[in-house]
């Protein structure tokens, strides 16, 4: 008899700065956080995967990271491991658990995200090698590339990405635990501090502490459970590590390649989904998803988010909650909680009416790892 | 307080010859003897055809900008914004991550065509580019 991979709980902590705890301590918390969520115990969970996040995971090169948070939290899981793909580390993990619950490898895995950059000094400094020495610095930089280049190839303007910044912040304002709740006007963001043209300040994520699990089990399991079992009804990745010397990159993301996959395991297409969270560490980014998961035509994402149509009661809602530009830097585990919370029908003032799917994105390194989730609701189980 | 300096290139058995090349006025790029592709950064075979078998060809030094981003925040007090990062495309094909130089960040353009010139940095030299006359393509 087949195993199908259900959400089956949630938690985080708050975002933001979070000062004198460890990212050790919020990862426990959010781990507790999506146990509760889902009416089970410690002891129920026999698997743990986690995704160290940026400074922990990347800069500090803390491995096994699974091995001492499964000591802080007394775990003897029956599958484990930590994956390092920067921002696709989190979607990957759930991808991961429902492989190893289908497989039959382990019955309830959680998976954990946690960083604290801004309370831990040290986390984020600046670079070393060979690009830092032409001052190639941080995301921000190769992102700018990627922003020069659609605004040269499909003449893609300012106001364009600003429209998605205002976006993120309209739906943070609908958010009660999101970081930044103030909303923002075009001229809040053409005023916005030019960091590495043409991205300004309000183009760029937020830097938090914070931590976010989610507790993927069998349908079977989730059966008589607290909340609706959210389905995983495809997953897939694709990279593109060759970086610079690929005749692509900087234009089309590998989300071109692993969105019709994971959508093809779910049986939909792009014109299916009725909310998307797309992993947004820059505007751009959120951009490029746009077309290469085939909401938009290449080249049109410039044109498809006038007018708030990503945003609060528009005919595409992206990231509800506000998303990495505005609810904190969540490493991606936080979208794949407001899908399930879409889903389950209980989020509150920003949900999107009658939602039944969601796609879920990961984008991360050199912009160059890529994971997708599509979920469904409660009535495809 | 001392000045900060700017960070310098960190060479590993892979790309020494590339940095020893640069301080001898050599942009050099590794060409595969087996199926003729040409790359950069140097690496322990051929990315298209996995060949162990390698050499260096010095680089004509002209290309183009592929993309670019102008640095307006300072990131490292040892390298003062404003300056422009860009990706280059060598007339042979290969790209590396360089600066534009010789000219305001305003007057840089994607597809631009520049020319290599080398510039002191610690002990290195760091192959940079700067503009050909005035043929901006305008696309």
């Amino acid at each position: 008899m087949s195993r199908h991979a259900v959400i089956a709980g949630v938690g985080h902590t708050e975002f933001g700065k979070l000062a004198g705890r460890t990212a050790w301590h919020l990862e426990a918390e959010a781990a507790a956080a999506a146990v509760s969520d889902a009416g089970l115990q410690p002891a129920d969970v026999d698997g743990l995967l986690t995704d160290p996040g940026p400074s922990q995971g990347i800069l500090q090169g803390i491995t096994p990271h699974f091995l001492r948070l499964g000591a802080q939290l007394g775990l003897d899981p029956d599958y484990t491991g930590s994956e390092i793909l920067g921002g696709a580390g989190s979607v990957a993990i759930v991808a991961r658990a429902a492989l190893a619950v289908e497989a039959g490898l382990c019955d309830v895995c959680l998976c954990v995200y946690g960083d604290s950059p801004l309370s831990n000094a040290g986390s984020f400094e600046y670079g070393r090698g060979d690009e830092a020495a032409f001052g190639f610095f941080g995301a921000v930089g190769l992102h700018a590339l990627a922003a020069q280049r659609h605004m040269h190839r499909h003449g893609t303007r300012a106001e364009q990405l600003g429209e998605v910044a205002i976006a993120a912040r309209a739906h943070g304002a609908r958010t009660p635990h999101a970081q930044k709740r103030q909303p923002i006007s075009m001229q809040d963001y053409l005023a916005s501090d030019s960091l590495v043209e043409p991205l300004r300040k309000l183009d760029c994520c937020l830097v938090s502490d914070g931590a976010a699990a989610v507790l993927v089990t069998t349908r079977e399991r989730a059966a008589d459970l607290r909340a609706p079992a959210i389905p995983i009804l495809g997953h897939a990745q694709a990279h593109s590590l060759s970086t610079y010397t690929s005749p692509n990159h900087f234009d089309t993301l590998p989300a071109a390649r692993c969105g019709p996959k994971a959508l093809g395991h779910a049986g939909l297409s792009a014109s299916d989904i009725d909310v998307a969270l797309l992993y947004d560490c820059f505007t751009i980014v959120v951009l490029l998803q746009l077309e290469d998961y085939g909401f938009c035509k290449k080249g049109e994402s410039g044109p498809f988010v006038e007018g708030g149509r990503i945003g609060p009661g528009g005919s595409l809602p992206v990231n509800p909650s506000g998303g990495l530009l505005a609810e904190g830097y969540g490493g991606g585990m936080l979208h794949v909680i407001e899908a399930v919370r879409q889903l389950r029908h209980e989020a509150g003032e920003r949900q999107v009416k009658g939602a039944q799917s969601a796609l879920v994105s990961g984008h991360g390194l050199g912009m160059n790892t890529h994971a997708t989730l599509v979920l469904g609701s409660h009535a495809h189980v | 307080m001392s000045e900060v300096q700017p960070p310098v290139p960190e060479p590993d058995a892979l790309s020494a010859p590339f940095w020893e090349a640069c301080r001898n006025g050599a942009l050099e790029f590794s060409a595969c003897d087996d199926c003729g592709h040409y790359f950069l950064p140097a690496g322990p075979c051929c990315p298209d055809c996995w060949s162990p078998c390698m050499s260096s060809r010095a680089a004509s030094g002209r290309g183009h900008v592929f993309s670019f981003a102008v640095y307006r925040r300072t990131y490292h007090p040892g390298m003062p914004a404003p300056y422009v990062v860009a990706l280059i495309e060598l007339e042979e094909g290969p790209r590396l991550i360089s600066n534009v130089v010789g000219c305001a960040p305003e007057e840089v353009a994607i597809d631009m065509p520049v020319q290599l010139r080398f510039e002191p940095a610690g002990d290195f030299m760091l192959p940079r580019f700067a503009p050909v006359g005035d043929e901006k393509e305008t696309s």
